[in-house]
């Protein structure tokens, strides 16, 4: 295969962005034309190019819920140069250590938004947009698809994020199927109030523009209300959110009331959405279509996607693989299992990215014979619907923040009485995730669960403790997850 | 107000881990990295929490800063005194 500006996926974006391709910054009411859009993107590319940064070298992007966030982005991508993804909200605790592991050259960040970590190594430190550039004066950098496009975080140990390696290949790949997978017409426009550093805000960014879509970003979710009227107020057709963000409009805000006769479509990603807060947003909002999909970083953005006239019938499935992938259910010693029964969660397929950046340990346990090992335990039905149970990794997110189940496991055995202890997440509507606690006592132990709520942190939410006669174990003695999974 | 303000500093070292310190009441959400969609729910739980009152979906949509929440508050925090009054 040759080297070729075809493969480059911001050259391929900016190609097919059309009329109704603006970029809009709800909060300030800023717009970037649709007319205007490529040459901004083709700027931030010349710009980074003058000062300095040649194809493949890494920027860090510090990415906020604005348009400028995505030009510089694309921007990179579009020159060769490989961008290294930090939410603007984490750049204080995370920027330092992301740009030392990525080893970048550079980094950028928005005229508002004080980070100098690059300038503090005397490296290139840039801040702003850069002047627009036609795009026939700019021309993209030629690539292969297994090149390295972007460097994306994803939650790892100890708060520092791992970086996935995602090439050209993957995002067109994984762009191309989700556009099938939602019917997206060439006059969408997306409300984001999701960041482009996290893969379900990056795929609603990538599929809306490269079907000639727009965008409109809104910082200001705090005031749900505030949102639900600039969806109206920018004629937007697609919402994307997390199931907290449902949970807030469910419990927080005018959702119902506030009538939105533009919308099409709602997507759900980014862990399940309990059945009756489905149910209650259906009800709620009949008529834009809902999307419940599943993804993961390592697999480039989206895995799977339930269709909406398969969501009365398969309420609380995440769905069925999209076009181009292959899904299957494998039990711990990586023999595959029929429909029906429940096992690890893997996948293959041309979006499945080539590992995380400089750690061959992390990548070798979830990167196996072309097969991602994603991590969460379910099964799939006759049908190929795949059902998730929930992580089988030994992490779970309480109010926004990942607790490791060994954290909370030692806490918990310190507790007198307690013999062992073995923790599992289970949703919980406010906090995101809550912890079900399976514990063994000590001979002639009582008031056990008592003792133990009294002794957790209040940042962690209990949902309960299950006193038991044992845990479950593998043949090494090691708490079997996936099993303690299925007593959930 | 000053009161008020001390309580409400209180609430954001909890719901943010954030020096009480630092919370005026012209703070608003650009002043601090945690205050988000979710983070605003977690302060909302521990203003609740705190002055043992409930907001409603419009008091949580007035809540733009700390002068807002300041307003949000002493106006609540009169009906109840009312309602105790009656």
């Amino acid at each position: 295969m040759r080297c070729s500006i075809e493969w480059n996926f911001a050259h391929r974006l900016v190609q097919r962005l059309g009329r109704n391709s603006d970029l809009t910054d709800a909060a300030t009411g800023q717009v970037f034309s649709a007319a205007d859009v490529p040459g901004r993107i083709a700027g931030f590319g010349a710009g980074f190019l003058s000062r300095g940064l040649h194809p493949r070298d890494r920027v860090l992007i510090s990415c906020g819920l604005n348009p400028e966030s995505v030009l510089a982005y694309l921007g990179a991508i579009y020159a060769g140069c490989v961008p290294v993804l930090v939410d603007e909200r984490t750049l204080a605790a995370c920027g330092d250590p992301v740009f030392a592991k990525a080893q970048a050259k550079a980094a950028w960040t928005a005229n508002r938004v004080s980070w100098d970590g690059a300038r503090r190594k005397g490296l290139l430190q840039m801040e702003g947009g850069f002047e627009p550039c036609p795009v026939s004066s700019v021309p993209p950098a030629p690539c292969l698809p297994d090149d390295l496009a972007v460097l994306m975080p994803t939650s790892g140990t100890a708060g520092v994020p791992r970086l996935v390696m995602v090439s050209h290949g993957n995002l067109i790949a994984n762009t191309e199927a989700i556009i099938r997978s939602q019917s997206l017409g060439r006059d969408e426009k997306a409300m984001l109030i999701l960041p482009v550093s996290y893969c379900f805000g990056a795929s609603v960014v990538h599929t809306h523009l490269y079907q000639g879509g727009g965008i409109v970003f809104d910082s200001r979710f705090m005031f749900p209300d505030k949102t639900l009227r600039a969806i109206n107020t920018y004629g937007c057709t697609t919402f994307a959110g997390v199931p907290s963000v449902y949970n807030i409009l469910l419990r927080r805000s005018h959702l119902g009331s506030i009538p939105l006769p533009g919308l099409r479509r709602f997507l759900q990603a980014g862990g399940p959405l309990a059945p009756e807060n489905i149910q209650a947003l259906r009800q709620r909002m009949p008529a834009p279509e809902l999307f419940v999909m599943y993804g993961q970083t390592e697999a480039t953005a989206r895995i799977s996607c339930l269709p909406p006239d398969r969501l009365e019938g398969k309420l609380g499935s995440a769905g069925a693989p999209l076009d181009n992938l292959l899904i299957r259910v494998v039990d711990d010693q990586g023999q595959a299992l029929p429909p029906g029964q429940t096992g690890n969660i893997q996948v293959s397929g041309p979006s499945v990215c080539a590992g995380y950046l400089d750690d061959p340990v992390a990548t070798k346990g979830r990167f196996i014979d072309g097969w991602l090992n994603t991590g969460d335990v379910g099964s799939r039905d006759e049908q190929g619907y795949l059902w998730v149970c929930g992580r089988s990794e030994e992490f779970i997110k309480m109010r926004g923040i990942r607790v490791s189940f060994a954290e909370v496991e030692a806490v918990v055995a310190a507790v007198p009485g307690v013999f062992e202890c073995a923790a599992a997440g289970i949703p919980h509507p406010e906090a995101g995730d809550a912890l079900i606690l399976f514990v063994v006592g000590e001979g002639g132990a009582h008031d056990l669960s008592t003792k133990i709520r009294h002794t957790l942190p209040p940042q962690w939410t209990c949902s309960s403790v299950r006193v038991v006669p044992q845990l479950p174990k593998t043949a090494n003695g090691k708490i079997a997850r996936s099993q303690l999974q299925a007593l959930v | 107000m000053e009161d008020l303000l001390a309580k409400v500093q209180t609430a954001f070292h909890s719901a943010f881990d954030v020096d009480p310190q630092t919370i005026t009441l012209n703070t608003s959400p650009e002043d601090v990295p945690a205050w988000d969609s979710m983070g605003h729910v977690t302060l909302a739980s521990s203003l609740e929490q705190l002055f043992g009152l409930t907001f409603d979906v419009d008091d949580l949509m007035e809540m733009e800063n700390v002068r807002e929440i300041c307003r949000v508050l002493s106006g609540k925090l009169g009906q109840v005194q009312g309602a105790l009054l009656n």
